[in-house]
């Protein structure tokens, strides 16, 4: 299990575009990925799940990966957020 | 109106109480300072009920709701925000940091005055009742009564600079009693009257600066800026003294000290420049409004309103007192009526024309408060905001202060414009008349013809979520009705990639015809952002849905959207989720194609849209084939 944190930077949060692309992202690997942001979890494979996270700027993301790809998946994930979140 | 309620949501609106810094009010605002501007939702304000408006001033947030609520809403407001009641000093100090020298100068001469307007009112009224009685009977002017009213009559006037001082040294902190003194040195009987003066009394030296500046032993009878700054002086004497003089010693050295320093330099420096600088802005105001063939006055009259909204209206009361004192002709309040008149007359023709029930039934009150004087509802609660009836008000304030020119109308007192100018305008009632008669005329007219967008309505009228109202019709889970109306538009042809690529889910747009989102089934709300542009649904058959109303609308911050549900909410069919001002964010320039995506499109194994060029609300808009 591989996990990371990170800070919102985007001004408007993870909203309905950046959601949609870390869902499209997160189905790209084999490992489960969750999102985890005071107390509320989200499979980042779901947009909806992602979305009624709330999350806004300034707020820290929890990622944890979990799978056989999961080196890979948390090291994508990680420069993912860092170029679009 | 349910003062409660209206107190609720303003808070709401502003951001919660930890967004509020001190509140007061004023006969028909609230006035709020806030710690974040940005967190207040205007456009959600000024559709509350009960609310006529809402602007910022001076570092105030205020908020219009009227004579005799904003009282009843102040004290809900207070209570539930939790806030002692603050002082308008407090307010004031507090929004001090944030508002420019020169406002903050106007503010607290209109904090001064607006306390004494009631002493003024009282005798101008009855001087003016005196001037309309002795004109219509000549007989009684010698007699015993009139002789006496006559005294109550100019009471207020000849002792102003002592109703300035006890009001300034409150305003400014100081001991309102050595405030009144100050006042009484500065027109003593032993000086020579200032209207005296302009009669050509005689005048000799009361105070030699080493023998090359004679400073004449005269009264300061009808002045007004010199009085403040003596008692501001005063008072910020007195404070230092109180901290640094030991207590014992504190209770005669300080009233003392400050009285005579404060007195002295009044007497010798104070006084003599600011009324010789006074004099000069007497001057200007009065040249600015003796340019002949009334355009001078013409040009007044078209400005006076903007100063309304400026908020440096108070200021007028000093000039004219100066007038008055000067020699007992106020040819300011006339144009102030026209101003005042023409905004009513304005708001009038808004009252008439509008369909909206809400804005014709706050035109109407505002309207008739502005023909009596009072301005704000009318300019604030509806002129400002369509504009064009603004514009129009000052239209006719410009021909009417014209004609008030023109015809030599002048007051003989001040506190009063509109109707009951005319109980001070006896000597000129034939040219008030006409310009009260051409103010109206001209503003209701050009109000009437140049008419209202009504977009602002329009806003107000989808504010409200409607009944659910669900046509009757066979509903079925393979198919995604309308939530919105309007033209159908291809996902692909959405003009923003991520929506037309797919990325979020597959599904159709919708050009929206009217501002509103509806559930397109029973569901529950998953996510609704805290800027009111979009909606997730997690439909009862297992559907997730994402409505997103416009493109890049997330920057608006939520301004022109007004949000029904809240997350987790059960959501029926038909029921109003989302209404947004289509004119507001189309204004801002974000187009207001809606994508309505299936975003668990993986779920299913195809999603078609319907051929239907346009589509009603709850209309089929896709049909989906399960995997």
């Amino acid at each position: 299990m591989k996990t990371f944190a990170y800070t919102i930077k985007d001004e408007v949060g993870i909203h309905a575009r950046p959601a949609g692309l870390l869902a499209k992202k997160a189905k790209e690997f084999e490992s489960v990925i969750t999102l985890e942001k005071g107390g509320k979890t989200a499979v980042a494979t779901k947009l909806m799940a992602i979305m009624g996270m709330g999350v806004k700027c300034g707020d820290t993301v929890n990622v944890t990966v979990e799978g056989a790809d999961e080196e890979k998946a948390a090291a994508e994930m990680e420069a993912f957020f860092n170029a679009n979140l | 109106m349910d003062y409660r309620q209206c107190a609720t949501e303003i808070l709401r609106e502003l951001g919660g109480k930890e967004n509020l810094i001190s509140a007061a009010h004023c006969a028909t605002r609230l006035r709020l300072v806030i710690a974040d501007n940005s967190k207040v939702n205007k456009g959600n304000l000024e559709n509350t009920d009960g609310v006529k408006g809402v602007f910022e001033a001076a570092g105030q947030l205020q908020i219009i709701i009227g004579t005799g609520t904003v009282n009843k809403v102040y004290d809900e407001f207070i209570a539930i925000a939790g806030v002692e009641a603050a002082s308008k000093d407090d307010v004031k100090a507090a929004a001090a940091s944030k508002a420019p020298w020169y406002k903050r100068a106007i503010k607290t001469l209109g904090d001064i005055f607006v306390p004494i307007i009631p002493a003024i009112v009282a005798t101008g009224l009855l001087n003016g009742l005196l001037g309309g009685l002795s004109k219509a009977f000549p007989d009684i002017a010698g007699s015993q009564i009139y002789t006496l009213l006559n005294i109550f009559s100019n009471s207020a006037l000849t002792f102003l600079p002592i109703l300035i001082a006890i009001s300034a040294a409150k305003i400014f902190g100081g001991n309102q009693f050595l405030g009144a003194v100050i006042g009484m040195i500065m027109i003593h009987p032993d000086l020579v009257n200032a209207w005296a003066v302009s009669g050509g009394a005689e005048t000799s030296t009361l105070w030699s600066w080493f023998g090359l500046w004679n400073i004449q032993n005269v009264g300061y009878q009808g002045h007004v800026i010199p009085v403040i700054l003596a008692v501001l002086l005063m008072s910020k004497l007195e404070k230092w003294l109180h901290k640094r003089v030991p207590e014992m010693i504190d209770l005669f050295v300080t009233p003392l000290v400050s009285v005579l320093v404060a007195g002295f330099a009044t007497m010798t420096i104070i006084g003599p420049v600011f009324s010789q600088v006074e004099t000069w802005v007497l001057s200007g105001a009065q040249w600015l409004i003796s340019i002949p063939f009334g355009i001078g006055a013409f040009i007044m009259g078209g400005v006076y309103a903007p100063t309304v909204v400026a908020g440096v209206h108070h200021m007028y009361n000093a000039i004219e007192m100066m007038m008055l004192a000067d020699n007992g002709m106020n040819i300011w309040m006339p144009i102030a009526t026209a101003a005042n008149v023409s905004q009513g007359a304005a708001a009038l023709a808004v009252a008439l024309k509008t369909k909206n029930k809400k804005t014709k039934s706050m035109a109407l009150p505002a309207s008739l408060s502005a023909f009596l004087g009072i301005t704000e509802p009318a300019i604030f609660g509806v002129n400002v905001r369509f504009m064009r009836p603004f514009i129009a008000g000052m239209i006719g304030g410009a021909c009417g202060a014209a004609v008030a020119s023109l015809t030599g109308v002048y007051a003989t007192a001040n506190g009063v414009t509109g109707v009951f100018g005319f109980l001070i305008t006896t000597d000129s009632f034939v040219g008030y008349l006409l310009t009260f008669l051409v103010s109206a005329v001209v503003a209701f007219v050009v109000s009437w013809f140049m008419g209202i967008k009504e977009d602002v309505p329009a806003e107000n009228q989808t504010a409200k979520p409607q009944e659910i109202d669900v046509p009757a019709k066979e509903y079925n889970d393979d198919t995604v009705y309308a939530p919105l109306e309007g033209k159908v538009v291809a996902l692909e042809d959405v003009p923003d990639a991520t929506f037309a690529e797919g990325v979020l889910g597959l599904g159709a747009a919708i050009e929206p015809a009217v501002g509103e989102v509806v559930a397109p089934a029973d569901g529950e709300v998953s996510s609704i952002f805290d800027t009111h542009h979009a909606v997730g649904l997690t439909l009862d058959n297992g559907m997730e849905l994402l409505i997103h109303v416009g493109i890049n609308t997330v920057a608006l911050n939520g301004e022109g959207f007004t949000a029904h549900v809240s997350e987790g909410d059960k959501v029926k069919r038909g029921q109003p989720l989302i209404s947004f001002d289509m004119d507001f964010i189309t204004s801002k320039g974000y187009p207001i194609i809606t994508p309505v995506i299936v975003s668990n499109a993986d779920d299913y194994k195809g999603i078609r849209k319907t051929d239907s060029a346009e589509v009603k609300r709850l209309d089929e808009l896709l049909t989906v084939e399960k995997g």
